[in-house]
Parts: structure tokens; C-alpha cells; sequence
């Protein structure tokens, strides 16, 4: 019998940028990882609070496709929400994040949902960020420039910062979800 | 009218200079950006919350950093620089085995090597792991991050095959993820602690 090779080999399709489409590689890897780490999840696992004022599986799912949404149409210098409720659904409160601002309960909105509902999320995410991401030429990922935040604040953004803090802030919040899966088994004292 | 000058935060990646890959150079900026935010992420915490355990059988802060410094400076090695074996010790003074993981192998309780260990002593280990991997990565040309590494087999007889890409890839993804898992456990730390 040939031996078993385990193969971890990156590759980034084809763009116009190699480095923006490294970063776009990077977020489609972690959601396949994300995908086959929750096969078989239940509902209440996945609106399961470690505590009030925690964030659920679920919520942190949410959160993911919105945030993506949001930041790819900053890189375009249009209003943050401008295609959020259109491409996902989703509203800026229903990921009901920063949980403390929602009375420390998961959002209505989420209640009951599926693994399937919150792939279908983060697809339709992924849907308006690639044809984003291929349009970029290398120069482009060092255009910046200023924007006022929902917040208030101004803040000074390059669309490769943009680029980088998508991936890593998905990949903070895989750890964070796989986490959850562990204390959730362990609840109440069951290992 | 407010004579207050608006509040200004700038978000910058900017590839590191000197590199012979224009991919290298951002993924190592990748790479320093996680590393400062987990060194903020740490920075001021005491030893008792790097030992913390928020329920049996739980990685620690102090074992999650000792983790991501470990893993980024082996894979350096066997990767990047294609060594034939990993020799951490040379580069954090802590062998693979001393983060403790998985926990479940070690008893479920943190290990010795990290008892005590304060904030200095986490903060070098994500120094000395940002200094291995930047210096491994300097002089690789874009045409070597697509070459196929090849492990020794195991014992089974499989074994493992990387390229250098996926190795840049996976120090960022791997050391964000810990990360992400700090920051629930540096709350839920203080929460724990009286008046939290």
C-alpha cells in the first residue's frame, strides 16, 4: 500500500493581484476548516451562553459575514451598511454584538437557526467580497484614505489593511467558536 | 463649535523592507500585527492569570502564547528554512512539549515549564519567535514559497508535505486564532476574579 501523504499546500487562484488574492485564499481556507469543525452542530449549541453577556456560536457566525460585507464596502469607499441588508439579510444589530449593548442575551433574530442558515450567511458574504478582490491590482492595495467610523471616529484605513484585518479577524473568531464547542461539551462537569 | 481635533486611528499593513518576496514581506507585516496584538493582549496581566485554568482540562493564556511561539518557530525551521528536524530550544529555550498541548496528554493540568512565568518571560517568547521568523523568511524568493517540503515518514510510514505559502499562511491564521481565544479567556479571568 503507497504511503499516506498529508499535503498542506497553499494556493492562491489566479488575479490581478497575488497578494490580494493570498488574502482572499486565506478566508475561503479558514471557512472550509470553520465548515468541517462544526459538522454535525445542534441549534442549541449553537445559541448555547457559556454566561450572560457571552457570545454564542451562532452570534459569532453572524458577526463573521456581516463584518465581511461591511469592510469590503468600506475598501470601496461606500457607506459601511450601504450592502449589508441586501446581500446577507441581516441588519447592523443582528449579530447582537457587543452582547452588553443587547442586555447580554443572544438576538431574537437568531434563535433556532441552523448550521446551514449561518454557512448560507457567510457564502453570501464571500459572493460580494471576490468579485471585489479580483478587481485589485497590486497598486491599489496601497490606496488609503480616511473615513468616519459609525462611531464617530476617524479612522485611516488602506484597502490591504482591510484585506488582512478580514482574514485575521475570521481566523480570531474561528478559535474563539472552537473554544465554545469544547467548554459546551464540557458543560456542567461532562468531559 | 468644538475646537477638539477629531480622534484619528490608522490601520496600516506595510509589507517589512529587505525581503526578496513582495509576499514574504506582507505576510511577515501579517505576522507582526498578530504578534502585537497578542502582546497587548497580555501586557499587564499578572502570573496568576497566565496559569489560569477556567475549567479542567483548559488550555491557559501562558500555554496558548507558549503555543503560538513554539509553532511559529518550528515550522520556521522545518519549513521555511527546510531543516531536517525542529530545534526550538535554541531559539525560545522551551521544547515542543513544555506549551502542554494538547492538555488532555499532559493530565489536563498546565505544565511545569510555564509555572510561574510572568509577563516579560510571555512577552520574549513572542519577541524571539518574531525575530526566528522574520530572519527565516529574508531572503526566500517568491518562486521558493510554491516548493514542496517534504517530512521524514512517520511511523506509520505517511508523512507530511508543505509548501512555504501554506507555512506563512498558517503562522498567521494559527497565531489569530489563539488569539481570538486570549482575549475570552483574559475576561472571563477577570471576571473570575473578586469585584469582577
Amino acid at each position: 500500500m503507497p504511503a499516506r501523504i498529508e499535503r498542506l499546500e497553499f494556493k492562491p487562484a489566479p488575479g490581478r493581484s497575488a497578494v490580494a488574492m493570498t488574502w482572499l485564499a486565506h478566508l475561503d481556507d479558514q471557512t472550509r476548516l470553520l465548515a468541517r469543525d462544526l459538522k454535525g452542530i445542534t441549534a442549541a449549541e449553537l445559541q448555547w451562553q457559556l454566561r450572560p453577556g457571552m457570545n454564542t456560536i451562532g452570534m459569532l457566525l453572524a458577526h463573521l459575514a456581516m463584518v465581511e460585507v461591511i469592510w469590503l464596502t468600506v475598501a470601496e469607499q461606500r457607506p459601511p451598511l450601504a450592502d449589508l441588508e441586501r446581500t446577507t439579510g441581516q441588519g447592523r444589530d443582528d449579530d447582537g454584538m457587543p452582547n452588553e449593548e443587547y442586555g447580554g442575551k443572544p438576538p431574537a433574530k437568531l434563535k433556532g437557526r441552523s448550521l446551514k442558515y449561518y454557512l448560507n450567511l457567510i457564502q453570501r458574504a464571500r459572493a460580494h467580497t471576490k468579485p471585489i478582490v479580483r478587481r485589485y491590482r497590486d497598486e491599489d492595495l496601497t490606496r488609503s484614505f480616511t473615513r468616519t467610523r459609525l462611531n464617530g471616529e476617524r479612522q485611516h484605513v488602506s484597502i490591504r489593511w482591510i484585506l488582512y484585518h478580514v482574514a485575521e479577524h475570521f481566523s480570531g473568531h474561528y478559535g474563539q467558536i472552537l473554544m465554545l464547542r469544547h467548554l459546551y461539551r464540557d458543560r456542567n462537569g461532562r468531559a | 463649535m468644538s475646537t477638539t481635533t477629531p480622534k484619528r486611528i490608522e490601520s496600516r499593513i506595510v509589507p517589512a523592507a529587505g525581503y526578496a518576496s513582495p509576499s514574504v514581506a506582507f505576510a511577515v507585516a501579517a505576522i507582526a500585527d498578530v504578534h502585537a496584538q497578542l502582546a497587548a493582549a497580555i501586557r499587564g496581566l499578572p502570573p496568576a492569570a497566565f496559569a489560569w485554568q477556567q475549567a479542567p482540562r483548559t488550555n491557559t493564556i501562558g500555554m496558548l502564547v507558549a503555543h503560538v511561539a513554539l509553532a511559529e518557530v518550528n515550522l520556521a525551521q522545518v519549513v521555511l528554512l527546510a531543516e531536517p528536524r525542529g530545534h526550538t530550544p535554541d531559539v525560545l529555550a522551551l521544547t515542543t512539549d513544555d506549551d502542554g498541548m494538547p492538555i488532555e496528554k499532559y493530565g489536563g493540568s498546565p505544565p511545569a515549564a510555564l509555572a510561574g512565568r510572568d509577563e516579560a518571560f510571555f512577552l520574549s517568547l513572542i519577541e524571539r519567535a518574531e525575530a526566528h521568523t522574520f530572519a527565516a523568511g529574508r531572503a526566500l524568493s517568491e518562486e521558493q514559497l510554491g516548493e514542496e517540503i517534504a517530512r521524514p515518514p512517520r511511523p506509520d510510514g505517511s508523512y507530511r508535505v508543505f509548501d512555504r505559502r501554506w507555512a506563512l499562511h498558517h503562522m498567521v491564521e494559527h497565531a489569530a486564532r489563539h488569539l481570538g481565544q486570549i482575549h475570552v479567556l483574559k475576561r472571563q479571568w477577570k471576571a473570575a476574579q473578586p469585584g469582577g
